[in-house]
């Protein structure tokens, strides 16, 4: 492109050589298009092996976003191996260098079109928009309030544990305060997360949320429904000092008729112990 | 009193002398930094009191480091005449402070010549290098089975921390120190940087920063890891200040060393080096080191704050007393995320470069290459918000974050259409360098998609703080830049050390790495797809096996690095000698003998033309008569006067 008057363009060979180049561009396109189905097959397949089991509405969809994601990301990336693989293997340099030397020939210049230009921008543009849109629809879904109305959890970290506080369990009954996170199953629940010092994060993997827990701020989460039954982790995922690594909290998703059991006998358990205000 | 001063001082100066000079030196710096550090803490030690005491004390005593350790290596000999006498020093003085006649001793020393601190940078980015790759060495050992076994959960946080900033510091300035210092100038025909003795001020800045960050160990390390988040390093102990001040010393180098590449690229090349005719890294590293020098300030503020906050009591990051967290994560990731760009240029401009050279081809589109780099540099400072995707702050901006964060994979797939296009069909030598560009555009590409699910508000729920983020972050920093890196060390070590590095060594070094580096690495996105967090000196049982795999594998990143470094050691002492243009590459830095004298060239070259017109002159040499710049020894005087109108 910045081709200087001392040298003219007739010397330059790049579209006499147009055969050979066709024949080339031919081969790895096919080669491309080939690996990426069949990658995209094989990631389809493999990836709810990789995936972890979801509970939540909410994990899913991120489960699901990762597949998509994936699959089209496997054309571009191998859009990328292919065509310096195969330049790698095809066009070697004729001389070997030995011994250090530079090889003594130069190949033809190839210079974009504006066109290849364009169809790149256009393309990396057009996955680009579609990545945001989903993205934007993620945002909207994890917005939307379920219609039935959720119960409500405090959920507070201070150096080195979380504390989950009901705080209305049932009509006139006392507020409860645990170490661990129980939770009927199939009930829409969104946790009041906050911090008695430091910055922590508040995480479930299994849900699909998380939430950093600011000293000074109550912030809610999005709503989420468990609908599996079973235990899962609380995990502090902001670095916030000495035994971060052990501030992890047990969830159990469990039956309605267990939850109440457990929360009656947890609303004893609290008075006795005079954690309640 | 300096006009009497002045030619006693100029008579001294003038005779060149060969004996190594103590005063000022590398010597005295850290003698009168040491006293004076001392001194000043223990006269504010009289004085401090309370809880805050061992603060005030410990960064009165980095101040008395940092003043004195610059009068002691002579930083203000010149700035001082200048103020006081306003005396200009002599071209003989100018030479003199370059080094001339001084052997190695020059590079211990406040040497103002550009090739001595690229050399400086070079080595201090090796140390840096080793000690944070000790780090993160324990760091898998720690994790390599559950429970805190081999180091206290402490110690481990420390050693992130240690290891997390010694390793954004060399990454850094990996290419734009070393290279941007010691090429750049050659490249664009300069006889020096532009700010020769500012180029000298910002190495010791990085130097003088060395030991205070080391201190932490010291002081009871710190907990915070390398993004320092308040209130934390608020409530932590006084390792916290090394930290602080590390940064606030560091920022000062980037910047100072920002300006003079940048003012160097603007007004000091030679005639006929137009804008389009700078080969790609000049674009690459002065767009890295401009997009630093904007985005840097905030983090040294932040570190202000942090040192204020437990300095003198204020309350900046406090919410209990009015402060606020957010402010300090939207300050550090204002620089944070910029930065991973800052680092991310150099290297894909590296490749860009290596790959044309080794496929003897131009650029498959140098416009492309130089608007993606203009287009990652303008976009970097519009995304760092998708870190605080889940903070609890900014809720209406995720979507807008989130967009510009996505956007800038336009440039960046722009550049890699330019790499791409510069293979096809190109006359490919499987060198040294270039196989590292190879790994740079293989693991990157890995390490853009799985940014994609980090940007993306629904996955980066579950994937924040977790051990993806570190998964996808090194597959950039380390599979992308670091490999950029070498490519660049095994590149230009001819022209800088006049010696040829062993190819066979440079093959295993290649290869163990990208093995070892794949192995580490890959683990480590299964685990953080399965919600294992950041930052555990104790991993859960559940992520064994994927971090055991991942701690082997690093054992043969250990032996690359260390075939690596004997390959350097052993190629400086006796390697074979190197050619002028030891790959027929084009650019103005291979016209220059080897090594490179000081002020380079005898005359200042004229530029008539591209250097990667690779497809002319088919069947010669490329890169002697194909060549666009006429060398120095045989065609110099012919292209005087400029054929320029």
């Amino acid at each position: 492109m910045t081709q200087q008057g001392g040298s003219t363009g007739s010397d330059i060979p790049t579209r006499t050589a147009s055969e050979p180049e066709n024949h080339d561009l031919r081969e790895v396109l096919l080669w491309w298009a080939g690996l990426s189905i069949i990658a995209i097959a094989v990631w389809v397949v493999v990836s709810s092996l990789l995936l972890p089991k979801a509970a939540t509405a909410d994990d899913v969809f991120a489960n699901v976003t990762v597949v998509v994601f994936t699959a089209l990301a496997i054309p571009v990336a191998l859009f990328v191996w292919v065509f310096v693989g195969y330049s790698l293997v095809r066009h070697r340099a004729r001389v070997t260098a030995t011994a250090g030397r530079p090889p003594t020939e130069a190949a033809p210049a190839i210079v974009a079109t504006s066109g290849q230009t364009i169809a790149w921008l256009a393309i990396t543009g057009g996955l680009c928009l579609f990545l945001v849109v989903w993205g934007l629809f993620g945002i909207y879904r994890g917005a939307q309030v379920p219609t039935k109305h959720p119960m409500i959890v405090d959920a507070t970290g201070q150096q080195w544990l979380w504390t989950f506080r009901y705080p209305h369990p049932a009509p006139n009954a006392q507020p409860v305060t645990s170490q661990e996170l129980v939770l009927p199953v199939n009930h829409p629940v969104q946790f009041d997360v906050t911090s008695l010092d430091v910055l922590h994060g508040f995480e479930i993997r299994a849900f699909g949320i998380t939430l950093d827990a600011n000293p000074g701020s109550i912030i809610p989460t999005e709503v989420v429904t468990p609908r599996k039954i079973g235990d899962f982790t609380v995990r502090c995922v902001e670095l916030c000092g000495l035994y971060h690594s052990y501030m992890w909290a047990p969830v159990k998703v469990v039956s309605e008729s267990s939850y109440i059991a457990w929360l009656h006998a947890a609303s004893h358990g609290s008075a006795q112990g005079g954690s309640s205000t | 009193m300096t006009t009497t001063m002045t030619p006693t001082q100029r008579s001294q100066s003038a005779a060149p002398s060969r004996r190594a000079r103590l005063v000022p030196s590398i010597v005295s710096g850290l003698v009168l930094g040491l006293v004076g550090g001392l001194l000043v803490a223990l006269i504010v030690a009289q004085f401090a009191h309370g809880s805050r005491g061992i603060n005030q004390i410990v960064v009165a005593g980095y101040l008395g480091w940092a003043v004195f350790f610059f009068i002691g290596i002579g930083a203000l000999n010149y700035p001082m005449r200048w103020a006081f006498g306003r005396t200009q020093p002599t071209h003989n003085e100018e030479l003199e402070l370059a080094g001339r006649g001084q052997g190695p001793w020059r590079y211990f020393r406040f040497c103002t010549d550009h090739k001595v601190v690229g050399i400086q940078y070079l080595i201090t980015v090796f140390v840096l290098f080793i000690v944070g790759g000790a780090a993160a060495f324990l760091i898998r050992l720690e994790q390599s089975t559950p429970g805190a076994k081999f180091v206290t959960p402490g110690t481990y946080n420390t050693i992130v921390g240690v290891h997390g900033l010694l390793m954004i510091a060399a990454t850094i300035i990996m290419i734009t120190g070393p290279f941007g210092n010691f090429i750049l100038p050659i490249a664009i025909g300069a006889k020096d940087m532009a700010f020769p003795r500012l180029n000298a001020l910002s190495y010791w800045l990085l130097f003088a920063a060395v030991p205070v960050f080391l201190s932490v160990f010291a002081l009871g390390g710190f907990p915070t890891g390398w993004t320092g988040y308040a209130p934390l390093a608020d409530q932590a102990n006084a390792g916290m200040d090394a930290y602080a001040f590390t940064i606030i010393l560091f920022g000062l180098s980037v910047g100072v060393s920002a300006m003079n590449i940048v003012v160097t690229v603007i007004t000091l090349r030679a005639p006929g080096m137009r804008w389009n005719r700078l080969p790609v890294y000049v674009w690459g590293w002065a767009l890295s080191v401009l997009l630093g020098a904007i985005a840097f300030p905030s983090f040294m503020l932040a570190e202000l704050l942090v040192l204020s906050d437990r300095v003198f009591g204020t309350a900046f990051f406090i919410s209990a007393l009015g402060g606020s967290q957010w402010l300090y994560e939207q300050l550090f990731w204002f620089m944070g995320h910029p930065e991973v760009y800052v680092i991310a240029l150099p290297s894909m401009a590296v490749v860009a470069e290596v790959v044309s050279v080794f496929s003897r081809k131009p650029i498959f589109s140098y416009k492309a290459v130089v608007g993606g780099f203009v287009g990652v540099a303008a976009i970097a400072m519009i995304v760092w918000a998708h870190h605080l995707f889940w903070s609890g702050a900014n809720t209406p901006l995720d979507g807008p974050f989130m967009l510009s964060t996505e956007l800038i994979s336009i440039p960046t797939g722009l550049i890699f259409l330019a790499i791409v296009g510069t293979f096809w069909r190109g006359r490919i030598w499987r060198s040294v360098p270039l196989l590292f560009a190879l790994g740079f555009v293989f693991n990157f590409i890995i390490g853009g998609v799985t940014g994609l699910y980090l940007a993306d508000v629904p996955t980066d729920g579950v994937f924040h703080g977790g051990m993806f983020v570190v998964a996808h972050f090194h597959f950039t920093l380390v599979g992308g830049m670091v490999f950029g890196f070498f490519a660049a060390v095994y590149y230009w070590f001819p022209k800088l050390f006049g010696r040829r590095l062993n190819d066979r060594l440079g093959r295993a070094h290649f290869w163990l790495f990208e093995i070892g580096f794949l192995g580490t690495f890959l683990p480590l996105f299964y685990a953080g797809e399965h919600g294992e967090a950041r930052w555990q000196a104790n991993i859960p049982v559940q992520f064994a096996t994927p971090n055991l795999v991942s701690s082997l594998f690093a054992c043969l990143l250990v032996a690359a690095v260390s075939i690596f470094a004997y390959n350097v050691i052993s190629a400086w002492r006796s390697g074979p000698k190197a050619d002028t243009d030891e790959w027929g590459a084009k650019s103005l830095e291979w016209t220059v003998p080897t090594p490179v004298p000081l002020e380079n060239f005898e005359r200042t070259p004229v530029v008539t033309g591209s250097s990667y017109d690779y497809g002319n002159g088919v069947g010669a040499q490329p890169g002697r008569s194909g060549s666009a710049y006429p060398r120095e020894a045989t065609a110099g005087g012919a292209t005087l006067p400029s054929p320029e109108p």
